[in-house]
């Protein structure tokens, strides 16, 4: 007698197809402990602050364009670039990392979700509620913080900038920040924790291994902030003088900003370089070209980082300039080596120029650019020359717009299959890439110049006789040109959003790591099944079995 | 595998040196202090990371490079489906913040619903599950 059993099926029911009303879908994503949907929730509201942050910015472009006041008051410039650079880097670039975390790396582990789903949706909402209280300021009698997002004693002291609007600004800015010491949390247990059988450290993705030392830096960086942000406002509120100048309080506060500030940099940078390194080795059809070394640099940066923070303060005339130039110098040493791997992986590559590459090309150059004027500001002979001048409002947003929205829209434009299951437009896409390019250069390559000549940052005005006008009006143009470069892209989301589904695990054809090895969109928990492990490339080995991964163990 | 708590370790290490060194070039009280906290704390993660690994006495099928998936059959775990209590812990997180700023009676409301949402949020799947529900 023949006792047979039925072969189980693998169809797995797609998420997100089934029709469902607009209130199941809100009551769904609102409670949500899956890390995708509270992945996407992150991406979404982090570039709402993008687009508001961006429109702060045109503001301020549009204030300089020529000598005079054109629409805005003093305050109200100051208003806006301090709240221009808040949203900026904290409620956009670092819940963006968060968000391309929280979708990816459980995913590029071969994990079902995060070790903490309830506390990663807590840490979602810390984020939503802090971030619309840093910015309800606006709304407040005495308008938003104006102190410049630095927010240096004693400027920030309830004598020199009274109205509640500072106070929402340092409340907000601690409760969103404790969602971001959560998340860290959340991604180095599910780092340590849920990897994949085989998954071992060493065969971790890049962009995994940069979300691990990115949440140790937004451990070792965020607390200082929250103490500094707290004593601040018991300063303001209950007239303690924690910041108080007579006792070195103006100090104080620059050492612990900055001993976050630095950090944060790298927490801004390293993920989304570790974006630009998935992206590089699936179009020039090669392994990443040295993966350890690649690796041993991530560690190296975060570990300086934490030693380099004074090169913020080396105008205030207070801090050693040896160790930390060289110290500044020494953590360029990283960097480059970055920079040699990623040349080397496309190095006799098959490189293809699909959208996802085209930005990882436009983020090489324009953070390239970044580095060298930071090599330059590393010294302090340099430094002087330039500090607080439009120099250095060039070299970081070369820095950090060349990593984080170059890497983010690269990211968008390939895991846009992975999150719905849709390709986005390629001819659109490179629409929006070009003129984002040209758009950003001619925008602030000319800053460089304008800062030697002696434009300082943070003044709404200059005389006509300075000889700033023209740089700024070429400057103000491309903030326009780069503004119009969203457009394409929300066309791009919008035309494609009932476009064919890819019905393949793998759309690029030479995905490395394991997102690859599921369905787009994937099911709930992320995987009906894995391939076994053995390489740092578990989804190119499992479609191209008959070439082998040289192991890394 | 080492590699967790070595990489926890090393970094305690580096801040540690780096705190000293920095402490003999002359520098300041802020950043000494600094960079004793984050080697402590890096000390501190890493020490729990190998305390753990050694109490479990073998390596996790994470951590053996010619693991199966099959391995690590069995129950993943608890996973919650959704969850309502996020929300209300950081709308009265929120409002405490904001209660700091516009007055003490916000506070107050802010404070015991922050504690009702917390017990709320830690307690969620602590009641034993009704009869029923084994069933499936």
């Amino acid at each position: 007698m023949t006792t047979f059993a039925e072969r189980p099926t693998v169809a797995a029911p797609r998420q997100g197809v089934q029709k469902t009303s607009w209130g199941t879908q809100f009551v769904k994503t609102i409670t949500s402990t899956d890390h995708k949907r509270i992945g996407y929730l992150y991406l979404a509201t982090s570039f709402f602050w993008f687009l508001v942050g961006g429109l702060l910015a045109l503001f301020l472009r549009a204030e300089l364009t020529r000598p005079g006041m054109q629409f805005l008051s003093n305050e109200q410039y100051n208003q806006i670039f301090t709240m221009h650079g808040t949203i900026m880097l904290l409620l956009f670039s670092t819940s963006l990392f968060i968000g391309f975390a929280n979708v990816i790396m459980p995913l590029q582990i071969g994990a079902a979700d995060v070790a903490f789903p309830r506390l990663n949706m807590l840490s979602y909402w810390l984020y939503f509620f802090g971030s619309i209280q840093t910015v309800a300021g606006f709304l407040a009698p005495g308008g938003a913080a104006s102190f410049g997002w630095t927010a240096y004693a004693p400027l920030s002291s309830s004598t020199y900038s009274p109205g509640i609007g500072a106070d929402l600004w340092i409340m907000g800015l601690a409760i969103s920040g404790l969602g971001t010491i959560l998340g860290a949390v959340n991604f180095i247990t599910t780092i340590f924790t849920m990897r994949a059988p085989g998954m071992t450290m060493f065969r971790m993705s890049i962009f995994s291994w940069n979300v691990l030392l990115t949440s140790i830096l937004v451990l070792l960086a965020f607390p200082p902030l929250a103490a500094a942000l707290l004593g601040l406002e018991s300063d303001r509120l209950f007239g303690s003088h924690i910041f108080d100048p007579a006792n070195g309080g103006a100090m104080l506060w620059q050492h612990l900003f900055w001993f976050f500030g630095h950090p944060e940099v790298y927490i801004l940078a390293l993920p989304f370089f570790g974006i630009a390194t998935e992206i590089l080795p699936v179009f020039s059809r090669k392994p990443i070209f040295g993966y350890k070394g690649l690796i041993a640099a991530t560690i190296a940066i975060s570990a300086l980082s934490v030693a380099v923070w004074a090169h913020h303060m080396f105008a205030s005339g207070q801090v050693l300039l040896p160790f930390f130039s060289f110290m500044t110098f020494l953590i360029g040493v990283p960097t480059g080596v970055k920079f040699f791997n990623w040349i080397g992986t496309m190095w006799r590559g098959q490189v293809t120029f699909e959208s996802p590459m085209l930005f990882v090309m436009g983020f090489l150059v324009t953070f390239l650019f970044g580095g060298i004027t930071g090599i330059i500001l590393a010294s302090p002979p340099l430094d002087f020359a330039v500090s607080a001048s439009y120099f250095v409002v060039a070299h970081f947003h070369y820095v950090l717009f060349g990593t984080v929205v170059f890497a983010m829209f690269a990211g968008f434009y390939f895991w846009w299959p992975k999150f719905t299951g849709r390709m986005l437009n390629e001819r659109l896409a490179k629409v929006h890439f070009w003129t984002l390019f040209f758009g950003f250069h001619l925008t602030f390559l000319i800053q460089h110049w304008l800062g030697i000549k002696g434009f300082p940052r943070r003044y709404a005005d200059y005389l006509a006789t300075d000889g700033f006008t023209e740089m700024n009006m070429i400057s103000t143009v491309g903030s326009a040109l780069l503004a119009l470069s969203m457009i394409p892209f929300f066309i791009n989301v919008w035309i494609t959003r009932k476009s064919p589904m890819v019905n393949t695990d793998d759309p690029w054809g030479y995905g490395a790591s394991l997102e690859w090895a599921t369905s787009c969109p994937p099911p709930r928990h992320n995987f009906t099944s894995m391939p076994r492990i053995r390489s740092e490339r578990p989804a190119f080995d499992l479609h191209y079995p008959h070439i082998k991964t040289e192991g890394h163990n | 595998m080492k590699a967790n708590w070595q990489l926890f370790g090393g970094l305690a290490v580096f801040y540690a040196i780096m705190a000293v060194i920095y402490y003999y070039v002359g520098g300041e009280a802020v950043g000494i202090t600094g960079m004793i906290l984050a080697a402590c704390l890096a000390g501190m993660v890493g020490f729990y990371v190998w305390f753990t690994q050694k109490r479990i006495g073998f390596d996790i099928p994470s951590d053996d490079l010619n693991a199966e998936i099959a391995d690590d059959a069995g129950e993943l775990g608890f996973y919650s489906p959704h969850s309502w209590w996020p929300l209300p812990v950081a709308v009265s997180a929120t409002a405490l913040g904001l209660g700091l700023i516009i007055g003490w009676w916000l506070v107050m409301i802010a404070l015991g619903a922050l504690v009702l949402s917390i017990i709320g949020f830690v307690t969620e799947y602590e009641k034993p599950l009704p009869e029923e529900s084994h069933a499936n």
